[in-house]
């Protein structure tokens, strides 16, 4: 396996995880390209223009990710379920204009410059946020995120600040995403706004459900087998889309309650009024 | 000048409104999104293009473009929506016809390729430009409007007139209490997707006769602004989704007239969390969601 396609699968991985922090707040988000774009912009921006090394500027991506995810999310999650998806597909699909209108990061045209990212920086990312993912997941911090997730006004009576909890989780996966970006950058070199089109928060959320939602083992699962197994089987390759698209169905068809309900109770498009 | 974007954000609209009234129907009836509703209103021009490249009829390609959206619209609630009907799995459902979605858009990628083709009939209608109220309309836009006025009345008719209709407002109202009765609760469900699928279909053909191209891009790049339009209108409220659609097409085109651009594609996203923020329910808020959803 090349180191090319090892650092795009860590970058997949990171991309995975920070859909699966929001989700684990109950959260779900198809914000996660724009973040990436943010990330890869700000961070593309120091290195090229302001002349930072590599990695300092991808960890002030990453922050400048978080703070905004942190003021994105703020009006984000005072709506929830499929209001918040539409929210989020909002937030992404303006984040292309907004950037293709900026002058300075080069508008449609794109930025160029970057160079730097190595596998090792990729390998060295998942790591560090894998573990922090099982620190949590081991610590009283995991129930606090159960319990906000599986019913937020049970957890609210319980003293927890729901709408902090949430915010927080939604905003380290945007610097997640954002390191992503960050690292995405410095590796293509060059990107254009459109490169972080809708279709990446899509993949994101579906590399989560794929390798399922109950622990962070899983969306890595997802994001490894959706990048390594289209490059190394042709049909897949050609057909990334499809079969891609085809294992959801039938996954969501064979376990009919879907993956995602297990540990996802309180997220529904509408509590019947009758 | 003003008068010919209003009149352009009206057509504009009236293909919003197309494609948000199915969603919200649907929204309405089985508390679902449909994301591969989107991408029917994609298949609905490249369904045009086949028949028109076969025969040089435009009234054909539309009724081709409905019932081909139709049965694909039956297909999606199959695969989709049929087994994943309890309450907690609404975001799964949503998930799986976003997966469809995205299984139409890579088949009709390996078809037709990426590039869009252009549409061989948009000069059968005619060039040149007729005036109206002082306004100058082209033949394609005037088809536009009046097309889409008469699909919207079709659809109030069908809803409200008919047994079909009563049905569906029946079960949208309470699908417990319809059964009960002896609603066939399923059939009426297919029967919801049948309709909007092929209004979304109709739709897309539409807009490929007024961009005078075929293009795979259209479900992504123009479609899915209708979900911002129905969270505007309303979720599940038909005419808050038709006002909501003309409303953002009105908007953009007034953007673009004073001189935005590009960045009037900001307009219906913000103006979505605008309203999502200072009234939540929508505009013209909902007959069919109860505050839980939104809380």
């Amino acid at each position: 396996m090349s180191s090319d396609l090892l650092l795009l699968t860590t970058i997949n991985i990171l991309m995975a995880w920070s859909v699966y922090i929001a989700l684990s707040a109950g959260a779900l988000t198809f914000g996660a390209s724009a973040f990436m774009a943010i990330g890869c912009y700000v961070a593309g921006i120091l290195t090229v223009k302001a002349g930072l090394p590599m990695l300092p500027a991808c960890f002030l991506g990453a922050a400048a990710s978080g703070i905004l995810g942190f003021a994105f999310g703020f009006p984000a999650l005072r709506v929830r379920g499929i209001y918040l998806i539409l929210t989020t597909l909002g937030i992404t699909m303006s984040m292309v204009v907004i950037l293709e209108n900026i002058d300075f990061v080069g508008g449609t045209v794109g930025l160029g410059g970057m160079s730097g990212a190595t596998v090792w920086h990729g390998v060295g990312a998942v790591l560090v946020v894998g573990a922090a993912l099982w620190w949590v997941s081991k610590s009283p911090l995991q129930r606090v995120l159960d319990a906000v997730r599986e019913d937020d006004e049970v957890a609210a009576s319980l003293g927890l600040n729901v709408v902090f909890v949430k915010l927080t989780a939604f905003a380290v996966g945007s610097a997640v995403a954002g390191f992503a970006g960050g690292l995405y950058g410095h590796y293509i070199t060059f990107v254009r706004p459109d490169a972080f089109n809708v279709l990446i928060s899509i993949y994101a959320v579906m590399f989560v459900i794929l390798g399922g939602t109950n622990n962070f083992w899983g969306a890595a699962l997802g994001a490894s087998i959706m990048t390594i197994l289209p490059e190394q089987v042709q049909v897949m390759r050609e057909w990334r889309p499809t079969v891609f698209a085809l294992t959801i169905i039938v996954l969501l068809l064979v376990r009919p309650q879907g993956l995602i309900t297990k540990r996802f109770l309180t997220i529904r498009l509408a509590r019947k009024t009758s | 000048m003003i008068a010919g974007q209003i009149v352009n954000g009206l057509m504009v609209g009236g293909l919003y409104a197309l494609v948000a009234v199915g969603l919200t129907l649907i929204v309405g009836v089985l508390h679902r999104i449909n994301f591969a509703h989107t991408e029917v209103f994609m298949v609905g021009g490249f369904v045009g293009l086949v028949i028109a490249q076969a025969v040089p009829s435009l009234p054909l390609a539309m009724v081709g473009a409905f019932f081909v959206g139709g049965i694909l619209g039956i297909v999606v609630e199959r695969i989709s929506f049929r087994n994943l009907n309890s309450e907690e799995a609404s975001i799964t459902a949503a998930l799986s016809s976003l997966a469809v979605g995205l299984l139409m858009l890579d088949l009709v990628h390996h078809i037709w390729g990426t590039e869009p083709i252009s549409f061989p009939l948009v000069n059968a209608l005619g060039s040149g430009s007729f005036q109206l109220f002082g306004v100058r309309f082209v033949p394609v836009q005037g088809l536009v409007l009046a097309l889409t006025l008469v699909l919207v009345l079709v659809l109030y008719f069908v809803i409200e007139k008919t047994h079909t209709g009563r049905n569906i407002r029946a079960v949208s109202d309470n699908a417990t209490a319809a059964a009960l009765l002896g609603i066939p609760v399923k059939f009426v469900g297919q029967q919801v997707f049948f309709i909007t699928s092929a209004l979304a279909a109709v739709a897309g053909l539409m807009f490929a006769l007024r961009v005078g191209t075929v293009n795979s891009d259209i479900g992504i790049t123009f479609a899915l602004k209708a979900l911002a339009v129905i969270a505007i209108g309303g979720m599940g409220n038909l005419w808050g989704a038709v006002v909501g659609g003309l409303l953002v097409g009105l908007m953009e085109a007034m953007a673009v007239h004073f001189g935005f651009g590009r960045l009037a594609e900001l307009v219906v996203w913000g103006f979505m969390i605008i309203v999502l923020l200072v009234r939540p329910q929508g505009l013209f808020g909902s007959v069919f969601h109860g505050a839980g959803a939104r809380a």
